[in-house]
């Protein structure tokens, strides 16, 4: 594309040289190579807040103060400074380098959690065509509560969650949603899911899948609730029918039928085992083979289907759901890679499962290795999302995924941990260029473009050039410029990129509760 | 088998007498059970069973699957099984709650029927209702007297629930 990595160069050939057609966004992003966020002020002087995100945008800084009261949100901006000697490359910078206010301007700061709520540090989801932020408060979890009013047990309770949806422009708050004695998973925003304005929210305690819709004039509108019932208007049909069926009861109980209605499977259930039975139905033709196979397919296991719960939902588009179901106890506990997992693909529009697979099917990881852009769904309006490296559409990720694949001792097993992502945490993954794998190699142990914590060492991290090997673009290092004093401390690190600018910050934490050291990363 | 004490044998034999019969049951039923049931054992249970109707053509449960739970009773087959929808259906012969009242679940209960035989009846209760004896009286009422708005209202019912 580029034939010298010089800037200079570059400039001079994007203007005479028009790029092969769909690449120019390709071609402009390969000037990241030469601006990195090379430069690292250690232990900036900044509010004691948990930052969460840049937005997908660039356009807000979202963090959370320490009490988990209040939304605080800051505009990104860009050092100024100026210098009246000659060679000003070599000058230190000034002092206000070293303040977090240089870089980023307070919006203001919103009081989103009362009497007893708290905020979840780890839940943010946001719309990007409206610069809505959704929010999540919530009151402590009961563990052992009891399973009322069609609970399942197992799953723990929360007396209050609310979603906030707030405009971040000015910190509005446009609506909420709250769900009383219930369970959502709010950590990484597992249990919710945002496309375009659809919003799907997992009520793991109740199984259902709440489908909202977000309106321009900022109303969460609820659009259906999948799970006991699969069309809207199915509980106004069975309530309205069931008149005739209470009328010779005569006992002036009119909605009384609550414990036998418990009996009959779910809508959603019913869709799932129907179209099991079906395809097992149809893969014999002969009657008694058929009773047979099902006897030992489908009859044998009907109990572990009936038991199934919804663990975690995403939309692949606008009508089709990607459901995970799996054991009561995989879905509280972290760790629910060890348990068995289904996976169904249902389209909410008709009411059918589309497809039906088992956490170790080949079948779907091979349509995930050839598709994963399919899986990794985000809204229409976002362009630079568009951008994420996956090993569909990069063939520095596809090499890693194949060596990864042939290191493995059992494929199976393998599967299983490679289906254990899906489906997708909504915007999950950080945008910034700095982690497409076509521009920079990286560790993806001490660094991702996935949001999470991570263990964090002395070690500056190295981005490498991916077209030249062995040149070392920039280095980070999180933590204080001199390293840790005691080396044995457990320090945990995350990492917030810019979208669009080369800005980050690095925010490290060690167990103690001590303060955590802010690091900004940028090109001076 | 035999350890167990005076009090407990005459209930273990019959008990396992029954598994005998449910287990012969088990085995014919493959050979003759109707082209379009089928049922079996919910996993190693053998009192427990769960069976599938496909709703038949021609009727309002056309295109629906039903499920139904079949419990056997420890003294079967000289009390009958219970059987209950775990789908929804439109149906004079299934209460609210899912219970299946067929004569010859009840008082027409005979040890010479099997579960093949009580298929056969569960099946043709799509096409011909026993509605002379309703579970809901309501749903007869209607079926005798508007058979069209009846079939209109079941037809919803199996597209919303049974599919």
């Amino acid at each position: 594309m580029f034939k010298s990595n010089n800037v200079t160069a570059r400039l001079f050939e994007r203007q005479i040289c028009t790029p092969a057609p769909g690449t120019s966004i390709h071609r402009a992003r390969r000037f990241y190579e030469n601006i990195v966020p090379s430069y690292t002020i250690y232990d900036v002087e900044c509010p004691d807040h948990s930052f969460r995100k840049f937005t997908e945008d660039g356009l807000y800084l979202v963090s959370f103060n320490r009490n988990h009261q209040d939304l605080v949100v800051y505009r990104p901006t860009w050092l100024t400074f100026s210098c009246n000697e000659e060679d000003c490359d070599t000058h230190d910078l000034p002092l206000k380098a070293r303040k977090f206010e240089s870089f980023f301007t307070q919006l203001y700061s919103v009081t989103l959690a009362s009497s007893g709520e708290l905020i979840c540090k780890d839940f943010f989801l946001y719309m990007e065509s409206n610069q809505f932020g959704l929010f999540a408060t919530s009151t402590a979890q009961i563990h052992d509560a009891p399973p009322t009013g069609g609970a399942i047990q197992g799953v723990p309770s929360v007396e209050k969650i609310t979603f906030h949806l707030l405009r971040l422009e000015d910190g509005a708050i446009l609506d909420e949603r709250v769900f009383h004695n219930d369970y959502v998973n709010l950590a990484h925003s597992i249990g919710a899911f945002l496309y375009d304005d659809l919003l799907a929210i997992v009520s793991l305690r109740y199984q259902r899948i709440h489908i909202l819709q977000i309106r321009d004039s900022g109303d969460l509108v609820d659009v259906r609730s999948i799970g006991e019932f699969c069309r809207e208007d199915d509980e106004l049909f069975l309530d309205s029918n069931s008149q005739v069926l209470v009328n010779h009861v005569g006992n002036g109980f009119h909605h009384s039928l609550p414990e036998s209605e418990t009996s009959f499977l779910s809508g959603l259930k019913q869709r799932l085992l129907s179209f099991i039975f079906r395809g097992i139905w149809n893969e014999e033709t002969d009657q008694t083979m058929r009773v047979q196979c099902l006897k030992k397919k489908f009859y044998f296991h009907f109990q572990d289907y009936i038991d199934l719960i919804i663990w975690k939902v995403q939309f692949l588009d606008r009508h089709h759901l990607l459901i995970k179901f799996g054991s009561v106890d995989g879905g509280v506990s972290r760790n629910a890679d060890s348990h068995p997992s289904f996976f169904a693909v249902y389209n909410m529009e008709t009411t059918e499962i589309v497809a039906f697979y088992q956490n170790s099917a080949d079948e779907l990881y091979f349509l995930f290795e050839l598709f994963s852009d399919h899986f990794h769904v985000s809204s229409k309006s976002s362009l630079h999302m568009n951008f994420m490296s996956s090993h569909s559409n990069n063939i520095h990720a596809l090499e890693q995924l194949r060596c990864t694949k042939n290191k493995a001792t059992s494929f199976s097993q393998f599967v299983k941990k490679m289906m254990a992502s899906l489906p997708f945490s909504c915007q999950s993954q950080s945008p910034s260029p700095y982690f497409d794998q076509s521009l920079f190699r990286f560790d993806e142990k001490l660094i991702s473009a996935i949001d999470r914590h991570r263990q964090s060492t002395d070690h500056p991290i190295k981005f490498i050039s991916r077209r030249q090997p062995n040149i070392l673009k920039f280095k980070m290092k999180p933590g204080p410029e001199a390293g840790s004093t005691d080396g044995r401390t457990k320090k945990i690190c995350s990492f917030l990129f810019h979208p669009i600018l080369p800005l980050a910050l690095s925010v490290q934490q060690t167990l103690f509760l001590q303060a955590s050291v802010v690091n900004i990363h940028f090109r001076r | 088998m035999y350890g167990g004490g005076g009090r407990t044998w005459p209930s273990t034999t019959s008990v396992s007498s029954s598994g005998k019969r449910i287990q012969k049951e088990m085995t014919e039923l493959s050979i003759e059970a109707p082209s379009d049931c089928a049922a079996g054992p919910k996993g190693d249970n053998l009192y427990h069973w769960v069976a599938t109707l496909l709703g038949p053509p021609g009727t309002p449960y056309k295109g629906g699957i039903f499920f139904l739970d079949i419990t056997f009773p420890s003294d079967y087959p000289f009390k009958p099984p219970k059987v209950v929808f775990k789908t929804r259906i439109y149906h004079c012969n299934v209460d609210p709650a899912g219970n299946v009242s067929l004569d010859i679940l009840t008082e027409n209960w005979s040890p010479a029927l099997t579960i093949s035989k009580v298929l056969f009846a569960l099946r043709s209760m799509f096409t011909n209702p026993e509605t002379h004896k309703p579970a809901v009286p309501g749903i007869a009422h209607l079926y005798l007297g508007d058979k069209a708005k009846h079939d209109e209202i079941a037809t919803e019912w199996t597209l919303r629930f049974a599919r």
